[in-house]
């Protein structure tokens, strides 16, 4: 349990992704980043990731496009999706939350926590931090 | 042209008919001789004979006997004739006996040039007549025709007319005075007027026509170009006002003297409605959109820079002086992600739709606003006749009065009263349960030539003070709820009245399809 949490983050721009990496090391998780879904879909098969955090627009993969392949291969991993648009997606329910860039850096943390006991919760006694292959 | 007409002469002895045949030659008609009255009965059955001249002593069947067998047949009965005869008193009378048709007589012996003349005047007679009977027969003829054609152009006429009627436009004439003279079916459905009561008035005074230029600028065109097109403002019986699209066109007859003008007027009110309200609806989709982009161009950077000042606030390295300078910031950024979030974008902060009390929200809003109240001198009057239970998002319907309420407030700031009434209502139209909310204030009021727009994005009279986006926002949640937001201002000597009234139904939760995506929240 004294192992970091590790979150993959993941967002096309550079500045904000930088900056929200920052604020989650801050609060003592261990982050991957990729610039883009594809990218963090190669770090994800590579990596014991236990929350995925990630924009929704951006180019070539969406959030939401990526939160549906991350769950069909881990059904149980946490995605959330953070976004600045005003319209909810159609398709955002196949992340487990999408919440508004808006709400802040408290606010995001505190999902992702939230999230994070969810799924040790669920898993039960299980290994832990979801290695599963994919 | 003169044909020959067929002169009958009947004498049983040959000699006598030759000599009758010599004195009549040079007359040129048609002579025809028979020696018995049988001959001559048979001859005039199958001839048309002009003047019969019979001897009166004939044996077998004498003049006499002949003529009465003729006079007897309906055909013969005018028929010419001549009696040729030694005068006796007693023919004398039997001539007078007969008391129809031409009848003279000759005594022997014969005058050539009497006979010729008597004859000649019976067969010009004749001749007359038959032209008169030929004329008469083309006259029928012709009259006959004409009925037939008169029978055909008025069945037309009727399908016209039943044409005319079958229309939904409304068709009328109207002489050069205006004054009708027609008006069909269709313009009785669409006005409301029945023909009885327009016939012989003035249309443009039953309709209130107003026309797009002046009258006389109309009359001009029409009397020109002898045509005139284009829409009108008019008014039915009932008094409601339409729009019609209009096509009017000169009758001129012949001279010139008589004229008419024929007006077929076709309802596009509801057309331009629905073109309005199109119109509206493209542009708010459009308003949507911008917003949307403007939502996310804005929204981004403020993360990155929320999280830096956040990061910032926790550096270690941080002297106090530069802990409250971040500590400044950081209010002030999020109070300007408050406010896009306000006003540019739609979230929604709960997933499913729960029961919500509206004056509970009412009164979280004035306890906020309460001590802005007091210091504008403010009086608040709160009649509260139910609590308000609807299905909704609290969030969204927070939005709302928060709107209104804070419009309130904003037009009274030299004080005044702010009234806030909550009831259960029953709305009109579809006959839904729902609660009415009215907010009224006795401020600055609306302006009648602001009312239009007072919904549309970007439309302030707070200049730079207001987004513009506050009561379109408020409309379209209250629109998403199905429910009613509407306004009316009132002047009086003293000041304004305004009030804002929203019914929100209670049946109807708002659209979840797209919410229901939306989770978060759970946590705070």
């Amino acid at each position: 349990m004294c192992k970091k949490e590790l979150i993959l983050c993941v967002d096309d721009e550079e500045n904000q992704l930088a900056v929200r990496k920052l604020v989650l090391e801050s609060k003592g998780y261990a982050v991957l980043t990729a610039p883009s879904g594809q990218q963090a879909l190669v770090l994800l098969a590579q990596h014991p990731v236990d929350l995925v955090l990630s924009d929704h627009l951006m180019p070539g993969l969406t959030g939401t496009e990526l939160a549906r392949q991350i769950k069909g291969q881990k059904p149980e991993l946490p995605v959330i999706l953070i976004s600045a648009v005003n319209e909810i997606p159609a398709d955002a329910a196949y992340a487990d939350l999408f919440m508004s860039k808006l709400d802040g850096p408290i606010a995001m943390c505190e999902n992702i926590a939230v999230m994070l006991a969810r799924a040790k919760d669920g898993s039960g006694n299980s290994s832990g931090n979801g290695s599963s292959s994919g | 042209m003169d044909p020959k007409v067929n002169i009958l002469m009947v004498d049983d002895q040959p000699g006598k008919l030759l000599t009758y045949e010599a004195i009549l030659g040079e007359l040129g008609e048609n002579l025809i001789k028979a020696t018995s009255g049988r001959q001559a009965l048979d001859c005039l059955l199958k001839m048309d004979i002009a003047v019969v001249l019979m001897d009166v002593s004939m044996p077998e069947l004498d003049g006499f006997q002949l003529a009465d067998m003729i006079r007897q047949h309906p055909r013969f009965q005018k028929i010419a004739i001549i009696f040729i005869s030694a005068v006796h008193l007693t023919d004398f009378d039997r001539l007078q006996g007969y008391q129809r048709g031409a009848m003279d007589y000759i005594s022997v012996p014969v005058v050539p040039e009497l006979l010729r003349a008597k004859v000649s005047v019976f067969a010009e007679l004749h001749r007359k007549a038959r032209e008169l009977e030929l004329l008469n027969r083309e006259l029928e003829q012709r009259v006959f025709e004409r009925t037939a054609e008169l029978r055909e152009s008025e069945k037309q006429l009727r399908q016209r007319a039943d044409l005319l009627d079958l229309a939904t436009e409304a068709i009328m004439v109207r002489d050069m005075d205006g004054v009708l003279q027609f008006w069909n079916s269709g313009a009785e459905a669409f006005y409301g007027w029945s023909r009885q009561e327009v016939m012989g008035r003035n249309v443009h005074q039953i309709l209130r026509t107003k026309l797009p230029g002046s009258a006389e600028e109309l009359e001009s065109v029409i009397l020109k170009g002898g045509r005139w097109e284009g829409n009108l403002v008019q008014c039915t019986k009932d008094g409601r006002e339409v729009v019609v699209a209009s096509r009017q066109v000169l009758q001129s007859d012949g001279g010139g003297a008589r004229r008419a003008i024929l007006e077929i007027n076709r309802d596009i009110t509801a057309q331009l409605l629905a073109e309005e309200a199109l119109r509206k609806a493209e542009k708010l989709a459009a308003m949507g959109r911008v917003a949307g982009i403007i939502a996310h161009e804005i929204n981004n950077p403020l993360e990155a820079i929320r999280n830096a000042f956040y990061l910032l606030q926790h550096h270690p390295t941080l002297d106090d002086n530069a802990r409250v300078y971040t500590r400044i910031a950081d209010e002030e950024l999020t109070r300007v992600a408050h406010i896009t979030r306000q006003t540019l974008s739609f979230y929604r902060e709960s997933k499913e739709a729960v029961p919500v009390s509206i004056a509970e929200i009412l009164d979280d809003i004035l306890s906020l606003q309460s001590r802005l109240l007091e210091r504008n001198g403010i009086a608040l009057e709160k009649a509260y006749r139910s609590d308000g239970q609807v299905i909704g998002f609290p969030g969204e319907l927070k939005q709302v009065f928060l709107n209104l309420i804070g419009n309130a407030v904003q037009a009274m700031p030299e004080g005044g009263r702010l009234r806030i009434r909550v009831s259960e209502a029953v709305e009109k139209d579809q006959q839904r349960e729902g609660v009415r909310v009215v907010i009224c204030d006795t401020g600055s009021g609306i302006r009648p030539e602001d009312a239009k727009q007072l919904f549309e994005p970007f439309f302030t009279t707070k200049s730079t003070k207001g987004t513009g986006l506050g009561l379109w926002i408020s409309k379209g949640i209250v629109q998403k709820y199905h429910g009613i937001i509407r306004f009316r201002s009132v002047h009086f000597v003293r000041g304004h009245i305004t009030a804002f009234s929203v019914f929100i139904p209670k049946s109807a939760s708002p659209q979840m399809s797209e919410s229901r995506a939306l989770s978060s929240v759970s946590v705070s």
